[in-house]
């Protein structure tokens, strides 16, 4: 239905070509300097990290699109990494996993009701529901970290499917190309649109905040759960105070990706981008045997690059549309000039 | 004089004085209603309501209270708040100590630990006031600053010797009250006094309040946000300080998982401000304010360990303060904010 | 069809606390008719608008739809009636497409559709405002400011709406842009359907109303067909004989010294450069419509609109200089009032006695301390100078009325020493006795040698307050008018048909 013109793309959408371009600069760097990097094993490992990472950057570049942030995102992987942990053992890996899943979803849920019902901003909230959710989780984990039991249980979900798939990777891909058919295709996406890039406007065209907010943070409950699902199965353990990490990288992914601070822009095909770069370069970096808290400052400095950038396109945006505007001015003085000749 | 009917704050047709006087006086009962439950359970708390506690509790209270009221001054001044405090802090506790361990002695160390919170908290101001997200730039500082200073130290643990000149601060006391105390009380006085009576303070809650009505009468965010991110790195610093006057020690992770049963200071000293009754969206609130949040959270925390409670319960009991208190807090100023 | 209106509102009043904003108004539309309405600031078009259009559920009165008597008790309601309203301020998405802001809210559009189906479904409505160039697929912060209000108009259309208020339809718009909102409004009452075109633009009125309905001070005046009126008559409609109480006498023997001239300051928006003055205590016109630039001159001269060029002249020091900020302008002793007071006029949260201290924090502090005596001094001056009760300055400036809040927005200038106050639309939403004082302080303020420029596009106002007036139409200087050609039927004809441009007459010639 929709036609793929890559030039219509690039000038429609000049943020996404910047990600495409820089995912494609890391990409190339790390092929050139790590000789190991580029071959199928390295591919499968970018594959099985995206299948966390780009849950949550999913949902996060969604919380933002609204105009929303949720800082409790990782707190909420954590609790899900661990009742799936726990569970396993007795009802088995798929009823874990459902639980889990189901906790996750009403936690998005009801945040997304106290944000919609009481107006209170997300970036509020979360911060509070950050610390709550770490709190249930060390209960839930007795203050340790837990482990399976049996270690072969949960091995399906690795297994290698098509050189560099997984299940996992698999099913997290097949959520990317739910969520942006959804995004794209149905009025309520256009609503998180809506009530992001222009919220008041939003509410006076009769668009109802509650809708869309609550499905937003319902979808970022269910992809911090079962990212954190994916975590638990896959190394058999879960810390409760663990998976912090990830809110940094996915809003590094989500910035990459082309959400802006103001809401309303942004998308899936973006955030998928994002989420590439920022495993490419993680990847990378462990290639390079750097420290953890080495990567951490590469991120850190990526973020704020990407925001510098996208504040000076901004710039240069105003200063053409003025440049537009005086031109307008100077040829209806033109017109006028003329019609007094007459 | 004109006829003008004021005051949108007096009772509608049909609403009772009861309610009415609820409306405007919401945020005072709420805090009257805390304090009072609070009470109930002292009471009943064995040990609990005895002086050696109480200062446990107030100094328990303390370094979340220098960084809560550092942080307090960019909330007031509509900046949000910072997402880097415990990164700042760290790269801090590390200057100090590689400082300390060179025998430079407590004041250039200190400075030292200064200069390096002004510098960062300086830069991110002066993104922040040229339009930056404070949240997305704070983000991405956090993860610079705390590779500073790991790559620095090397990650490893950083020690100098005892005796040394900062040990007054850290583990010192002066008529039985700790130094560490002492420096909160001071800085909390300090602070409230600034915010009250000077002009800087005037322009915090102006700009706070209306950013483009201060920009129009003068007072501009591109300032402000560097001076109130510098004072809040500042705090961060001295807190850095005391903590390794205390431990006579420093590692860059000082500050992360292992601080606190909380597991976030960032996130604990962001909560203090918020439980306080501080608007995050600026121009309401005061440092006093968060001083008594501080400590409120600490006594609680410290009630829970005297009941027996582990970690688990007691992250859970703070993160139950912080939501409800957004909740009714948001309640109870629903009607001064526009559509979404 | 029946004889009766479509849409029937009798007796309508609504208070707020003791501020009666309509004391009785009474109007009707029929089927396929355009109803224009018109009144200065203040006569109470935005209330009755917004009860009409089931945003206002606080009065009292009877609303009758094709005769049957109706609430209106909702915006939902009043849609489901028929009735859709657009507002002065647009409410479209930037971010998305023309074709989905269409079908933004509402049931009328499909759950489940791509972006070439929204467009098709959106063409129809897009046709019948007269896009018929635009490409639904765009994104609406490509479109000009007059396409986008099309737009607007053609989301509310796709609701199927047998009555359109508009409220100020062509108030930012270009000549091409306004001629299509009219051709607009033709086609629908073609299509039978009702609109309410309210406007300050009189010409415009003219060219598309019916009949007219006139509002003043909270009551309907009169109703008459458009053809049995002509501007003047209108305009005494509009304004009343008693009325011109509300000002103070000008001061028109006045011969003062220059205080401040304006050398080719060419603020965006602006077709040329202007050069002009002001005199020590002149209060100072520019008359025009939005966009015509007056508002522009004002803000560029206090910093806060971009400029090509220019200087301004301090005539008393000599200096020159051209502020780039508030911050800046502040300093060379000129004062800014803006026309939003709620955006940046005032700190809502704030204490009044706050608020107006709030220019000038060096006054009322010694060495970055405050000190409470001045600070106290300051504000009780301003408040007794601006008649607002002293016993109020530690309450939040939020609970004061729009008269009261205009009066400290303009107020807390004092605090400076102004050499220059500049202010855009001194009483929009300002009840009448607010004015009155208003005018008065303005005048007192003249009389101490502030020299003092306004903008308004309200007509009385413009041409009562200052004794001198620049007239603007679209960018342009059309004329300047000194002592008894000061006057609204003068004033009107520059701002809206104006034979010669002044500034451009040089040029042409």
């Amino acid at each position: 239905m929709t036609s793929f013109n890559l030039k219509k793309i690039t000038s429609n959408d000049p943020d996404l070509t910047f990600a495409i371009l820089l995912s494609a600069l890391v990409f190339a760097f790390f092929s050139i300097y790590e000789p190991l990097f580029f071959n199928i094993n390295t591919g499968f490992a970018i594959m099985e990290r995206f299948a966390v990472l780009g849950l949550v950057g999913l949902a996060l570049t969604l919380c933002i699109i609204a105009g929303e942030i949720d800082l409790s995102i990782g707190s909420n992987a954590a609790l899900s990494a661990v009742i799936v942990v726990r569970l396993t053992d007795s009802i088995g890996a798929p009823n874990a996993i459902l639980i889990a899943l189901a906790v996750a979803t009403s936690i998005g849920l009801i945040q997304g009701f106290f944000i919609a019902y009481l107006k209170v901003r997300a970036i509020v909230l979360t911060v509070g529901t950050l610390m709550l959710l770490r709190g249930i989780t060390l209960f839930a984990a007795d203050e340790k970290t837990v482990m399976l039991t049996d270690f072969d249980i949960p091995d399906f979900i690795q297994e290698k499917m098509f050189y560099i798939f997984s299940p996992a990777s698999f099913l997290v891909l097949g959520i990317f190309v739910l969520v942006a058919l959804f995004m794209r295709y149905t009025k309520y996406g256009r609503e998180v649109y809506a009530i992001g890039g222009a919220r008041k406007e939003a509410v006076a065209s009769g668009v109802s905040l509650k809708r869309p907010m609550m499905i937003v943070f319902a979808i970022s409950g269910l992809c911090a759960g079962i990212g954190g699902a994916i975590i638990g199965l896959r190394s058999g353990t879960a810390q409760p105070l663990g998976l912090q990490y990830l809110l940094l990288a996915a809003t590094v992914a989500a910035f990459i990706g082309g959400v802006s601070v103001l809401g309303g822009k942004g998308g899936v095909v973006g955030a998928f981008v994002g989420v590439l770069t920022v495993n490419f370069l993680n990847t990378g970096l462990v290639f390079n045997v750097t420290p953890a808290y080495i990567a951490q400052m590469y991120m850190g400095g990526l973020l704020l690059v990407v925001i510098l950038f996208q504040n000076m396109s901004k710039v240069y945006e105003d200063k053409q549309q003025r440049q537009l505007k005086l031109a307008d001015t100077d040829s209806f003085r033109q017109r006028l000039l003329k019609s007094f000749k007459v | 004089m004109s006829a003008a009917a004021d005051s949108k704050r007096s009772p509608g047709a049909g609403q009772s004085t009861a309610i009415a006087i609820l409306n405007q006086n919401g945020l005072n009962i709420f805090l009257a209603i805390i304090a009072l439950v609070f009470i109930g359970f002292a009471i009943t708390t064995h040990n609990y309501l005895t002086l050696f506690n109480i200062k446990t509790i107030v100094r328990d209270a303390a370094l979340v209270g220098i960084m809560g009221i550092g942080l307090t001054f960019v909330t007031l001044s509509g900046n949000f708040f910072l997402l880097s405090m415990k990164e700042t802090a760290a790269l801090c506790i590390i200057t100090f100590a590689t400082s300390m361990s060179h025998d430079f002695g407590f004041v250039i160390s200190l400075a030292g630990a200064v200069a390096v919170a002004m510098i960062s908290g300086g830069l991110q101001g002066l993104l922040i006031g040229r339009g930056g997200n404070p949240i997305v730039v704070t983000l991405g500082a956090a993860g610079i600053l705390y590779g500073i200073a790991s790559w620095w130290s090397d990650n490893l643990v950083i020690s100098f010797r005892r005796p040394n000149d900062a040990e007054w601060l850290g583990t010192g006391s002066v008529m039985g009250i700790p130094n560490i105390t002492i420096t909160f009380i001071v800085i909390a006085i300090i602070a409230e006094l600034v915010l009250r009576k000077t002009s800087f303070g005037r322009q915090v809650y102006l700009i706070g309040a209306n950013r483009a009505a201060g920009k129009a009468t003068g007072h501009e965010n591109r300032s402000m946000a560097i001076k109130v991110c510098m004072i809040a790195s500042v705090c961060c610093a001295i807190v850095a300080v005391a903590f390794s006057a205390q431990m006579s020690s420093a590692q860059a992770n000082y500050f992360s998982s292992e601080f606190g049963s909380s597991g976030d200071f960032t996130i604990l000293v962001i909560a203090t401000v918020m439980v306080a009754g501080n608007s995050i969206m600026g121009g309401y609130g005061s440092t006093l304010r968060t001083s008594l949040g501080a400590v409120f959270i600490s006594a609680v925390d410290n009630m829970m360990v005297l009941q027996g409670y582990n970690s688990g319960p007691r992250v859970l009991s703070v993160g139950l303060m912080i939501v409800f208190s957004i909740l009714v807090f948001a309640y109870i100023r629903r009607d001064n904010r526009s559509e979404g | 069809m029946t004889n009766a209106p479509w849409l029937e509102l009798k007796g309508i009043q609504r208070h707020f606390g003791s501020i009666k904003a309509l004391k009785g108004v009474d109007i009707q539309i029929n089927r396929g008719e355009v109803l224009g309405l018109v009144g200065e600031n203040g006569a109470g078009k935005s209330t009755l608008m917004k009860i009409m259009s089931g945003f206002d559920s606080g009065f009292t009165g009877e609303v009758f739809v094709d005769g049957r008597a109706v609430e209106l008790g909702s915006p939902n309601k009043a849609q489901a009636l028929g009735i859709a309203i657009a507002q002065q301020e647009l409410s479209l998405i930037p971010t998305l497409s023309v074709a989905e802001n269409i079908f933004l809210g509402g049931n009328h559009g499909p759950t489940i559709a791509s972006l070439s189906t929204l467009s098709k479904l959106a063409r129809p409505f897009l046709d019948e405002v007269g896009l018929n160039d635009i490409d639904p697929k765009m994104r609406v912060h490509r479109l000009s400011v007059g396409e986008s209000h099309l737009v607007e108009v053609a989301r509310l259309v796709a609701h199927n709406p047998q009555l359109l208020i508009l409220d100020e339809p062509t108030a930012a718009l270009s000549e091409t842009d306004s001629e299509r909102i009219l051709n607009m409004v033709n086609r629908l009452k073609e299509n039978g359907k009702s609109v309410i075109y309210v406007s300050h633009r009189l010409d415009e009125i003219f060219k598309i109303a019916d009949r007219v309905t006139v509002l003043r001070d909270g009551a309907s005046q009169a109703t008459k067909q458009a053809s049995e009126l002509d501007v003047p008559n209108l305009v005494t409609l509009m304004l009343g004989r008693e009325l011109s109480d509300m000002f103070p006498p000008k001061n028109l023997q006045r011969q003062g010294t220059t205080a401040y001239t304006f050398s080719d300051l060419w603020p965006d928006g602006l077709l040329s450069p202007i050069t002009f003055n002001v005199k020590n205590g002149e209060i100072l016109g520019l008359a025009g419509q939005l966009g015509s630039g007056a508002g522009e001159i004002l803000a560029a001269i206090a910093g806060s609109h971009p400029v090509r060029g220019g200087q301004i002249t301090d005539m008393s020091s000599g200096q020159s200089f051209l502020p780039k900020s508030s911050k800046v302008a502040i300093t060379y002793g000129i004062a800014y009032c803006s026309p939003d007071r709620k955006h940046d006029g005032l700190f809502l949260g704030r204490p009044i006695s706050e608020n107006l201290t709030s220019p000038n924090l060096k006054r009322i502090s010694d060495k970055g301390i405050i000190n409470n005596s001045k600070s106290d001094r300051v504000s009780a001056d301003i408040a007794e100078s601006f008649t607002i009760d002293p016993n109020r300055l530690p309450h939040e400036a939020s609970v004061l009325s729009g008269g009261n809040q205009q009066k400290v927005a303009l107020g807390k200038w004092l605090s400076i020493n102004p050499g220059l106050m500049l202010v855009d639309e001194p009483t929009r939403g300002v009840d009448v006795g607010a004015r009155a004082e208003i005018y008065q302080k303005l005048a007192e303020l003249a009389e101490s040698g502030v020299s003092i420029i306004i903008a308004s596009t309200d007509l009385l106002e413009i041409s009562e307050l200052p004794s001198r007036v620049l007239t603007f139409y679209k960018g342009a200087l059309t004329s300047e008018l000194e002592g008894s050609k000061v006057n609204t039927e003068n004033i009107l004809k520059e701002i809206t048909k104006p034979e010669s441009f002044l500034q451009l007459a040089g040029e042409a010639s």
